[in-house]
């Protein structure tokens, strides 16, 4: 063995260099084993490095195997070595090969040479780098497996020497190698195409032939570029086989406790992960590498962003006009001021006259500079330097919100909807209706000077009245069927045919009127009102001194008052039926009245002028309140059968509702007519009030009133109710509630009368 | 491929079988013919009258009305077949009815005024109160043969107390009117003159201390009841034989008249409960008086205890009630707006009208069951219409539009007639109505 290992050390210098290209050795080594079994003559550029060793090696076989072996046996007994201990080498080996000799069972060929490889690969584990000098030896031995016999044997020399030869080098016999002929590119071009296994095909320029590779050599190239190990037999990770035993196996080899690095973790890099996080908390390391946009463009008009301000709250420049179409350098003909425009500029103020006058250019050059230029941006900065500026409070409030939560008007049923009945007869505008307290009956009074009684449920009209003068204002009487009718300077107070026997009894004994009364009037009252038997139409007739507007009875139904607008300090009278008397309200009024009227409970009464209610006690003599709507001339009034509120109608189309516990001063102002308003009235038993006007329409609102006094009303808009149509300019006259019935009776200056029903 | 191509266009076709509870000259056979889906109740009605043709060669054309699962055909077969949610595969089986609409109308009556009242329970004559104060008895074909003289204010109501005497010589008839007296009146032997003959109440019943506006009475009996603007019911003897219970007897001597007895009576009994005018009253049975009234409600008043055992309020003012319709018990009611209402009492728990009928477009002044139909009522509004209803649907099935003016009142006559009065002074009488 001994001098085997003499012999290859004579070969040291071609192992130097072979030292050089590790890989290539390796790969070469494998290849050979593959070609050995393939049998197919394999070769590469790098062929020509190993061309010495070829020619040794081919020239004894059976020494390399001892080479081997005997290389193999070296590196072991190293180990032996390190381990410390001494055993029989021979021994040691044989057992080596025995069991190698179970694993190589593949390669028949050249037994003896795998069988090194596979020993010498099984040592690698255990070997350190000083070994790997030895196997490579190993593997140099067993590369030069060439039977083939024409090769070339020029040696490691560059090949372009005999670039312009017509040989390649010579072969073992020393005859020239010829070079073939070469095909033309474009043949093998084709050939290439054609053939499916071109892609295997390399040329061997060294020898100068074409090689086909085989599938074991392309997976062996495939591997090495994987940078695996190139054979797939060859296991990089064996399981470490304990070849020797000792005593103390079950003991760690080092007595010296387990140091505390570790399982501590490291100081030092602690110390680098801090410095890391301090360094990316101050930002000195960015983690997000995306670079930040930048806005391509200033934007100049854009709104001034203020909250990257600190400070003063910060309040933008408001911002100048913007440039329109007038001030393009070529505007359209219709910007551009005609000469006589541009005259009548000189003609007005400094302040109304334009500051700039469009002009048309042929092109943008020929714009001159604009001569306000200095002035403009000057004046500009002085606006900025000397004007305060302030926020503008702007609050955010839905329109929804504000408006008043009312119920549902559906709930609130039932009250007037629909005209079913109309009662048509009057030949001119009916002034002024009244219904009968049962709600029988309704009485009219028209311009056309008749006073009309209607069947409520039919429209029949049962008994006409021919006055002569318009009528101004009807009236029931709330107890007896009958009718008090104003119409131009007298009062009559008419009997109808309406009621039973007993009350026409009543009727006859009460408007009966002694002839000779006015004497016994003469002295007390200096005869402001005659009472006169009127036998024409059935009833009393008082003749006053000017036009009475408005009749009305006590809810008693003794008493009547009468409204005389011009009557001045007499204007307001008071007529008591039972005795025939009349006197005026016994305190000083004021202005001119419009309307009047008694509380629906208590005796108060009521007189409006065409500012203000005023409300009188009648028992203590005295003005108790004045009501103060604020609009521009009161029309109407209705006092709730409460008697707390109040509801006046105005000229102007306002309602003004009264709660007179809470103050003189309208509760609510509700503006829906658009013309005057011509009447106001209260539901005697629902809560129902309603409004007409000249605009055509009557307005039907839900006013409910509420014993608790903490409580305030509640008005709901309910319905329009129109129908009626325009005559003269008046619409809706008068209207009236059913007394017992949510019904509504319009009267119309078309002289019809209406019924809304629910 | 011709079921692609024609089935299109043509509409589909059910498979029906005519059925009827008409007698002879109207059946057909009852074989299943199979018709187009789109047909309506007037081809319908050409169909079946094409079939009667076959079988009858002198058929005369004869509207028919349509049924299908109790319910009218008021529109397309097919629609109604769609909202019935009725299958058209099986054999739909189709009842016909005559068509319930008058064939012919009348010369109307001239009155002298507003026609208030009617009735027609008599098959002899019908009787009309009038604004004028008469009443009027007319007989088929125009002719007025007696005026009731003595009221003193316009008629509201008229009633035949006994409608099932033949011979006109033994009637007697109530009048209520606006002078807050009932009247009776008795026809004495029938001469055949060419002047309506004027005769005199037999007696007064006095009470009320408002207008009447309805009098109520139940067949062959001798009581009467009536609603008044003051509220109340009053019941009323209306024996005029005996003169012993009247209060009092009064003998009246007229100048160039004989002399004549006139009985006055006193109420019997007075309901009182209704807060406003009682607008209509309706004494079906013995014990049971209806009543509606202005408040909004429709009482039913025991007649024995006087006290009403059942109230319910409608939210609308009445105006007329009429109870019929099956076994007699519901009550049909319109008032203040243009809708009719049918409620049935004896439902439980609910206030809510079974049928409401809203075809008119104002008041409804007047509305009558048939007494013999089920399903038949006929109602006036003052839109100057007179409607003909079937509870089976929900239009109505016939409007008679002769009117000018408001139709005050309207009743069935003879059970094929319907006769309306209204405020153009007119008695308009629709004969020819096939209810049954």
């Amino acid at each position: 063995m001994r001098s085997k290992r003499n012999l290859t050390s004579s070969d040291e210098k071609d192992l130097q260099k072979r030292k050089e290209d590790n890989l290539v050795e390796i790969e070469k080594r494998i290849e050979e084993a593959e070609t050995s079994s393939d049998d197919s003559p394999f070769v590469s550029d790098f062929e020509d490095s190993e061309n010495d060793d070829n020619e040794t090696l081919i020239g004894d076989e059976g020494s390399t195997d001892e080479s081997g072996s005997q290389e193999s046996e070296l590196s072991d007994s190293e180990d032996e070595d390190a381990v410390q201990s001494s055993d029989d080498d021979e021994g040691d080996d044989n057992a080596v090969y025995a069991n190698d000799d179970k694993d190589s069972v593949e390669d028949n060929n050249h037994s003896s040479d795998s069988e090194v490889d596979e020993h010498d690969n099984v040592g690698v584990e255990d070997n350190i780098d000083g070994s790997d000098d030895s196997r490579e030896i190993v593997e140099e031995s067993d590369s030069s497996e060439d039977e083939v016999a024409p090769r070339n044997t020029i040696g490691d020399v560059p090949l372009k020497w005999y670039k312009d030869e017509e040989h390649i080098g010579y072969d073992l016999s020393g005859k020239k190698i010829k070079k073939k002929e070469k095909t033309s590119k474009l043949d093998s071009f084709l050939a290439r195409t054609d053939d499916a296994k071109s892609w295997r095909k390399i040329i061997d320029e060294y020898n100068d032939e074409e090689v086909n590779l085989t599938k074991e050599e392309i997976n062996l190239i495939r591997r090495m570029m994987d940078s695996k190990a190139p054979h797939a037999d060859f296991d990089p990770h064996p399981s470490y086989i304990d070849w020797f035993t000792w005593d103390g196996a079950k003991h760690p080899l080092s007595n010296a406790p387990e140091p505390k690095r570790r399982f501590i973790p490291s100081k030092w890099d602690a110390k680098k992960v801090v410095k890391y996080v301090r360094a990316i908390r101050s930002g000195q390391i960015k983690l997000d590498d995306k670079p930040k946009e930048e806005p391509k463009f200033y934007d100049l008009w854009g709104e001034a962003s203020s909250a990257d301000r600190q400070g003063l709250a910060y309040i933008p420049a408001p911002k100048p006009k913007l440039p329109g179409h007038e001030e393009s350098y070529n505007p359209s003909l219709e910007y551009i001021p005609t000469q006589e425009e541009i005259n009548a500029y000189q003609l007005m103020f400094e302040e109304d006259r334009p500051k700039f006058i469009p002009k048309q250019y042929t092109s943008l050059r020929s714009v001159p500079a604009y001569e306000k230029a200095v002035q403009e941006t000057f004046d500009r900065c002085l606006d900025l330097y000397l004007c305060p500026r302030v926020h503008k409070k702007r609050i955010n409030i839905d329109p929804e919100s504000l408006k008043p939560k009312l119920p549902n008007p559906r709930n609130l049923k039932p009250y007037p909807t629909t005209c079913y009945l109309e009662y048509r007869g009057h030949k001119g505008p009916v002034v002024t209706i009244s219904a009968e307290s049962t709600g029988q009956w309704l009485a009219s009074g028209s311009k056309d000077g008749t006073v009309r009684i209607w069947e409520v449920e039919t429209g029949r009209c049962l008994q006409i009245w021919d006055i002569g003068e318009p009528i101004n204002e009807v009236e029931w009487n709330p107890e007896l069927p009958i009718l008090a009718v104003a119409a131009g300077q007298d009062v009559f107070i008419l009997k109808t045919r309406c009621g039973n026997d007993e009350h026409q009894k009543k009727i006859e004994d009460l408007l009966h009127v002694q002839p000779q009364v006015g004497a016994d009037d003469s002295d007390t009252n200096e005869s402001i009102v005659n009472w006169v038997q009127d036998d024409t139409h059935g009833g009393i007739r008082l003749k006053h001194f000017k036009t009475v507007t408005k009749v009305e009875w006590h809810r008693k139904g003794d008493y009547l008052s009468t409204l005389m607008p011009s009557g001045e300090s007499r204007s307001v009278l008071v007529h008591q039926l039972s005795k025939k008397l009349t006197q005026r309200i016994p305190f000083k009024t004021k202005g001119i009245h419009v309307t009047s009227a008694f509380h629906p409970t208590r005796s108060m009464f009521f007189a409006a002028t065409k500012k203000d209610v005023r409300v009188y006690d009648l028992l203590k003599q005295k003005l108790v309140k004045k009501l103060e709507p604020g609009v521009r001339e009161i029309s109407s009034l209705a006092i709730h059968p409460g008697g707390d509120n109040a509801i006046v109608g105005s000229k102007d189309g306002k309602l003004c509702w009264f709660d007179m516990d809470l103050s003189s001063k309208p509760y609510k102002v509700l503006r829906c007519h658009g013309k005057d308003i011509t009447s106001v009235a209260y539901h005697r038993s629902y809560p129902l009030f309603v409004s007409s006007s000249d605009d055509c329409t009557a307005y039907v609102f839900h006013g409910m009133v509420y014993s608790d006094l903490n409580q305030n009303p509640l008005i709901v808009p309910l319905e329009i109710l129109r129908g009626h149509s325009s005559f003269d300019g008046r619409g809706v006259m008068d209207c009236k509630f059913h007394p017992r019935q949510p019904w509504l009776f319009t009267a119309g200056a078309d002289s019809l009368i209406k019924l809304y029903c629910h | 491929m011709d079921i692609d191509g024609e089935g299109e266009g043509e509409a589909r076709q059910v498979q029906v079988r005519f059925v009827t509870k008409l007698q002879h000259p109207y059946k057909v056979q009852q074989t299943s013919i199979s018709i187009p889906a789109n047909l309506t109740r007037f081809r319908l009605s050409a169909l079946v009258n094409n079939l009667l043709f076959t079988t009858n060669e002198d058929w005369t054309t004869e509207p028919f009305d349509f049924l299908i699962d109790g319910e009218l055909v008021r529109m397309s077969l097919e629609e109604f077949l769609i909202a019935k949610g009725i299958s058209a595969e099986k054999v739909l089986e189709i009842e016909y009815i005559k068509a319930v609409a008058p064939r012919k109308q009348e010369t109307p009556s001239l009155h002298d005024d507003w026609v208030s009242a009617v009735d027609g329970s008599s098959d002899g004559y019908i009787l009309t109160g009038c604004y004028d104060g008469f009443g009027r008895i007319w007989k088929a074909g125009g002719v007025c043969t007696h005026v009731l003289d003595g009221h003193s204010g316009p008629l509201t109501s008229v009633c035949n107390l006994m409608p099932k005497v033949d011979s006109i010589a033994d009637q007697v008839v109530a009048t209520g009117s606006k002078d807050r007296t009932l009247r009776l009146w008795k026809f004495g032997e029938e001469d055949p003159i060419d002047q309506p003959k004027k005769i005199r109440s037999v007696k007064i019943l006095r009470g009320h201390t408002g207008a009447v506006q309805s009098i109520a009475a139940i067949p062959s009996s001798d009581m009467l009841c009536s609603g008044s603007w003051d509220c109340t019911i009053n019941l009323w003897n209306t024996s005029t034989t005996d003169t012993n219970d009247s209060v009092s007897v009064k003998k009246r001597k007229k100048e160039g008249q004989d002399m004549e007895a006139l009985s006055e009576g006193d109420a019997i009994t007075t309901l009182v409960g209704h807060t406003q005018c009682i607008s209509s009253v309706v004494w079906p049975q013995r014990e049971t008086i209806y009543s509606g009234s202005w408040d909004h409600s429709i009482r039913r008043w025991d007649v024995e205890t006087g006290k009403d055992s059942f109230n319910m309020s409608c939210g609308k003012a009445i105006n007329s009630l009429s109870v019929g319709g099956e076994s007699s018990a519901l009550i049909a009611a319109g008032g203040s707006d243009p809708v009719l209402r049918v409620w049935d009492p004896r439902k439980p728990g609910t206030l809510s009208p079974i049928f409401q009928f809203s075809s008119h477009s104002s008041w409804i002044s007047s509305c009558k069951w048939h007494d013999k139909s089920w399903y038949h009522l006929v109602s006036a509004s003052f839109d100057g219409k007179v409607m003909l209803w079937d509870l089976r649907t929900a239009w109505p099935l016939a409007v008679i539009d002769t009117h000018g003016d408001k139709v005050l009142c309207a009743d069935w006559w003879k059970g094929d007639s319907v006769i309306s009065g209204g405020a153009d002074s007119k008695l308009c009488i629709s004969s020819g109505v096939p209810v049954l």
